[in-house]
């Protein structure tokens, strides 16, 4: 029999209306295969002002026999087998007669009892229960109360709609009782509708203009806007977030498409698309990348018969962009390098200094920085991009739209004539600001960018201001995490202890604690953040232990030695190299440091596992420095089978002294050999799991 | 439709929902909700149902008479209802009715925008009310104030009204609304904008805006230990104001801005503090 529910809500935003749909939908899965009613076929739908849960559910639990014992066997008869008023009681309560009795034995001795059928609860029942549960126990990140209540949702509950096989299923909550009813468009057709099935209930709505599919009406703005912008011969700037916002946003989608006056798109794309795209949420359009003057926004209406949506837009648009205009017009004549004095005005932080001191920190910490980098020819370039790079904070553009902060600075620095590796240094250095956005593109905004975090996270940190669990004000994590992305997808091997100590130097007497103290913050922080990446990338934990175990101090090649284990877990050499390694690391947990001499070998297995050794170190030290950990361990693992056959055959604690030390010089040797690529003792294998 | 008819059609149609029409505030403020009818109203557990018109002055958006969408002091609308009623939204769309608006040829969208003042410890969940495109009202659940919970919920509807009177007459500028018949708002307000936007960003003394902070805080100070939370939260609100002029004269970082709203803020929770629990034998709070 089909269920219906429909929650009515006012206006949820996606990312809570997303969440609502799963974990309702999950936990009414939950109750209902407690009771056991299966509920695989749940499917959802919503609007911003609906979530819909539908599907085919078995009407109810089948019935069932069920054996209830009442008193024992000998305090329910006499001894001529007539039945005691215990007996006759215990029938009475069951509704049995009391012949229906029957003699039961059970662990602690024959009871009377009996057997009775027993209905299975209705499905409409269950969900009387289980639907209000489950509403109480959705969570979202940001939830309030209204009224009087004390219920905490996302927005403001205004009715439920809740059918089982065309029946209302009946329950209340927060003074809300369920029905069979709902309306239409809140504004354009606001109906009372009554309904019996999904089926019915989406037609009746689409006949009031609300579509109650996402991707049917994510599927409709994608015809209209097609529809629009085909005849002009021109495309839609994409846009998928703003798109699946405004599928949700909209119950009855209508693509209205408008222009402003073409002297705008002197304005860079980059500001026009921010001032389109923030407040009225429309999209850009553009002709071979080239921005066109008109736009396109998506309403929640039937028609716009007299225009009056367009020209509010219009109106709305022309007014920001006017700003925008106006912004762009004053930051030029003002000039972006005659501004740097204003950054003397600005504090980055009150211990730490104005954004001049930290301009002026950024310069030593580039060119310290593209004196490591081999590929680094601009230093000048990046020298004066650090000293630009923050002069934007003080534009009138970046205090309208803080997002085009950096963007703005590499547009102004265009424009003063700066040249091409200062404009893209300024334009790059907050990328990524979140790990899933793209790094700089240039290695000059990859090496600013890297100054700019670290010099930020090493004077916070600096202070003994602690980041811890959900307080993170300066955004630290978020930093560091860029530091590792930058340098993970550059390919810089850097290394970190001596830089982190160059921007410490660089402060000065303005940090709190002591220098190694500040680095073993750092050292552990950082950790952490390359960690979570690598944990991002579905790597294991164990694997990730192992590589950062063999050295952290190259961000750069612990992930490089992460990746590699994380390549060969699956081959079939992994485990019994890491039963190895693991041998190895028992046997020579406690042994002092011996000689190796190749002359005192005795066995042929010692022999053989030497000269393999000897043959996978020469090849093996170039490709660790070169960083090619993959290839590295490709050659180490074909130590194995030798080394194998030296356990088995030969006596490592040997009694005679010499030959004992020079074969735990030998395994020494090897161990060492294998260290820079991974701690592999580190590492989980099968056979340890079960163990434990 | 004049502003002032605008005002007169508000006025009514919110006395009409039981609300008592408060005079408006004589201390600078940057929104209608920190004025005392809204902060204090909201915080226990009284009833209370308010609609004013409060000038909000935000000293950073002054254009010096320039733009036409742009003031340094603009009008706000200003309405709580607490506890909030289950048609909230619904009594809003008829007070746009009221003011003549027929909502059946345009789009009228509750987008969502969740308010928060961290200067006086508030936040709310809710959405901004664009019309057509334009953002004409903010439309908030109240869920704390003064870094107390509220409870019962306020519903808390602001309009700005330079804005929706703009809608109304179709103007594109706003010094050519009608504040009445016979007076522009070029008229009343253009003088204004130009003098106090050259005022608020290069005339203004930043020392002497440093001390007039720093004079406020001790006094708000004062008056918390004295157990006076109506006055203490009068030199919160000039706080508040010499903070938007030092910021308008360009000389707040991100950094500071966050200490000094956190020193307001941390003044304004005891405020709240102290006005939720009177002293034994005090009279009970207003």
């Amino acid at each position: 029999m089909e269920f219906l529910l429909e929650i009515n809500v006012e206006e949820m935003p996606l990312a809570h209306v997303r969440t609502a749909l799963e974990d309702m939908t999950e936990r009414l899965k939950k109750e209902l295969a407690a009771a056991k009613i299966a509920a695989d076929g749940l499917r959802t739908y919503s609007t911003t002002r609906r979530l819909i849960f539908t599907g085919d559910l078995a009407a109810g639990q089948p019935d069932r026999d069920e054996l209830m014992t009442g008193p024992p066997k000998a305090a329910a008869y006499t001894a001529d087998g007539t039945p005691t008023p215990a007996a006759l009681g215990f029938a009475r309560s069951k509704g049995v007669d009391v012949s229906a009795l029957q003699v039961v034995k059970t662990e602690r001795g024959e009871y009377v009892g009996v057997r009775k059928a027993v209905k299975g609860r209705s499905t409409a029942d269950i969900l009387a229960a289980a639907v209000p549960q489950a509403v109480l126990s959705l969570s979202f990140p940001k939830m309030m109360r209204w009224g009087t209540g004390s219920l905490r949702f996302s927005r403001p509950i205004r009715g439920f709609l809740c059918l089982f096989g065309g029946e209302v299923v009946k329950f209340s909550m927060e003074g809300l009782s369920s029905g069979d009813r709902t309306t239409g468009h809140k504004l354009h057709t606001p109906e009372e509708i009554r309904v019996r099935s999904f089926e019915e209930y989406r037609t009746k709505l689409r006949d009031l203009f609300v579509v109650v599919d996402a991707e049917e009406r994510k599927a409709a703005i994608q015809a209209q806007i097609k529809a629009l912008v085909a005849p002009v011969g021109a495309e839609l700037y994409p846009d998928p977030a703003l798109l699946d916002k405004l599928a949700n946003d909209v119950e009855a989608p209508f693509v209205v498409m408008g222009s402003f006056p073409e002297s705008f798109l002197q304005l860079p794309i980059e500001v026009l698309s921010t001032a389109m795209r923030e407040g009225q949420k429309l999209f850009s359009i553009v002709r071979r990348g080239k921005q066109l003057p008109l736009f396109l926004g998506v309403a929640d209406v039937v028609g716009d018969p007299k225009g009056f949506i367009r020209a509010g837009h219009e109106r709305v648009l022309k007014a920001r962009l006017a700003d925008a205009r106006f912004f762009w017009e004053q930051d030029l004549k003002a000039g972006l390098q005659k501004r740097a004095p204003r950054l003397k005005q600005v504090l980055f932080q009150e211990k730490l200094g104005t954004y001049d001191d930290k301009a002026q920190r950024l310069q030593k910490i580039v060119a310290y920085l593209c004196g490591k980098i081999e590929t680094c020819k601009t230093a000048k370039e990046l020298g004066v991009a650090a000293g630009l790079c923050k002069i934007d904070l003080v534009t009138e553009m970046v205090r309208e739209f803080p997002a085009l902060q950096g963007t703005m600075g590499g547009l102004y620095a265009e424009a003063e004539g700066f040249p091409r590796p200062v404009v893209r240094a300024v334009a790059e250095h907050y990328l990524p600001v979140s790990v899933d956005d793209p790094s700089p593109a240039s290695l000059e905004g990859a090496i600013l960018s890297l100054a700019d975090k670290l010099d930020s996270i090493v004077g916070v940190v600096g202070l003994g201001i602690q980041t811890t669990g959900s307080s993170d004000p300066f955004g630290l994590r978020r930093n560091a995490q860029g530091v590792c992305k930058i340098v993970i997808d550059k390919k810089l091997s850097l290394p970190f202890e001596r830089l982190l100590e160059k921007i410490i130097n660089v402060y000065g007497d303005r940090l709190k604690l002591p220098k190694a103290e500040i680095l073993a913050h750092l050292r552990e922080f950082f950790a952490g953040r390359l960690r979570y990446l690598l944990d991002r990338e579905g790597i294991r934990y164990d694997l990730i232990n192992a590589a950062l175990g063999a050295g952290i101090d190259d961000l750069y090649r612990a992930y490089l030695r992460a990746k590699a284990l994380d390549a060969f877990k699956s081959s079939p050499q992994f485990e019994p190299m890491i039963l190895m390694a693991k041998r190895l690391t028992n046997i020579l947990s406690g042994q002092m440091a011996s000689p190796l001499n190749p002359d005192v070998f005795v066995e042929k297995a010692e022999r053989e596992l030497y000269a393999m050794f000897s043959l996978i170190k020469d090849n093996v030290v170039p490709m660790i420095a070169k960083g090619d950990f993959v290839q590295a361990q490709k050659i180490v693992f074909r130590i194995q089978p030798a080394l194998t056959a030296f356990f088995e055959k030969v006596m490592v604690m040997a009694e005679e002294t010499r030959l004992r030390k020079n074969r735990l010089a030998l395994l020494q040797a090897i161990r060492k050999t294998l260290t820079p690529i991974a701690d592999y003792a580190q590492v989980v294998v099968e056979g340890e799991k079960a163990k434990k | 439709m004049s502003l002032q008819n605008l005002i007169l059609n508000l006025h009514k149609f919110w006395a009409g929902q039981g609300c008592y029409l408060a005079p408006t505030y004589d201390v600078e403020v940057g929104a209608g909700t920190m004025t005392p009818d809204t902060f204090f109203r909201v915080l226990g557990p009284r009833p209370w149902r308010t609609a004013y018109v409060q000038p909000a002055r935000r000293p950073t958006d002054g254009r010096y008479g320039e733009n036409p969408n742009r003031v340094q002091k603009h009008h706000q609308y200003q309405v709580i209802i607490k506890p909030s009623p289950a048609d909230i939204q619904g009594i809003y769309i008829e007070s746009l009715k009221a003011c003549g608006i027929d909502l059946r040829d345009h789009d009228l969208r509750f987008d969502e925008d969740d308010w928060e003042s961290p200067t006086i410890g508030a936040w709310g969940v809710g959405w901004q009310v664009m019309l057509d495109g334009l953002e004409i009202s903010q439309f908030t659940y109240f869920q704390q104030a003064g870094g107390l919970e509220v409870s019962p919920i306020p519903a808390e509807i602001t309009y700005g009204l330079e804005r929706l009177e703009m809608f109304i007459e179709g103007k594109d500028d706003i010094y050519d609304l009608q504040w009445s018949d016979d007076v522009t708002y070029r008229d009343l307000r253009l003088a204004e904008e130009q003098q106090f936007s050259d005022y608020n960003f290069n005339r203004a003394s930043i020392k002497g805006l440093r001390e007039q902070f720093g004079l406020a805080e001790k006094e708000a100070q004062q008056l918390i230990e004295k157990r006076l939370p109506l006055p203490a939260y009068d030199q919160c609100l000039k706080c508040s104001h010499y903070f938007n002029l030092l910021d308008a004269r360009g000389v707040i970082s991100v950094t500071e801005r966050v200490k000094m709203i956190a020193q307001i803020r941390t003044l304004v929770n005891q405020v709240a503090r102290v006005f939720v629990t009177p002293a034994a034998g005090a009279e009970g709070a207003v």
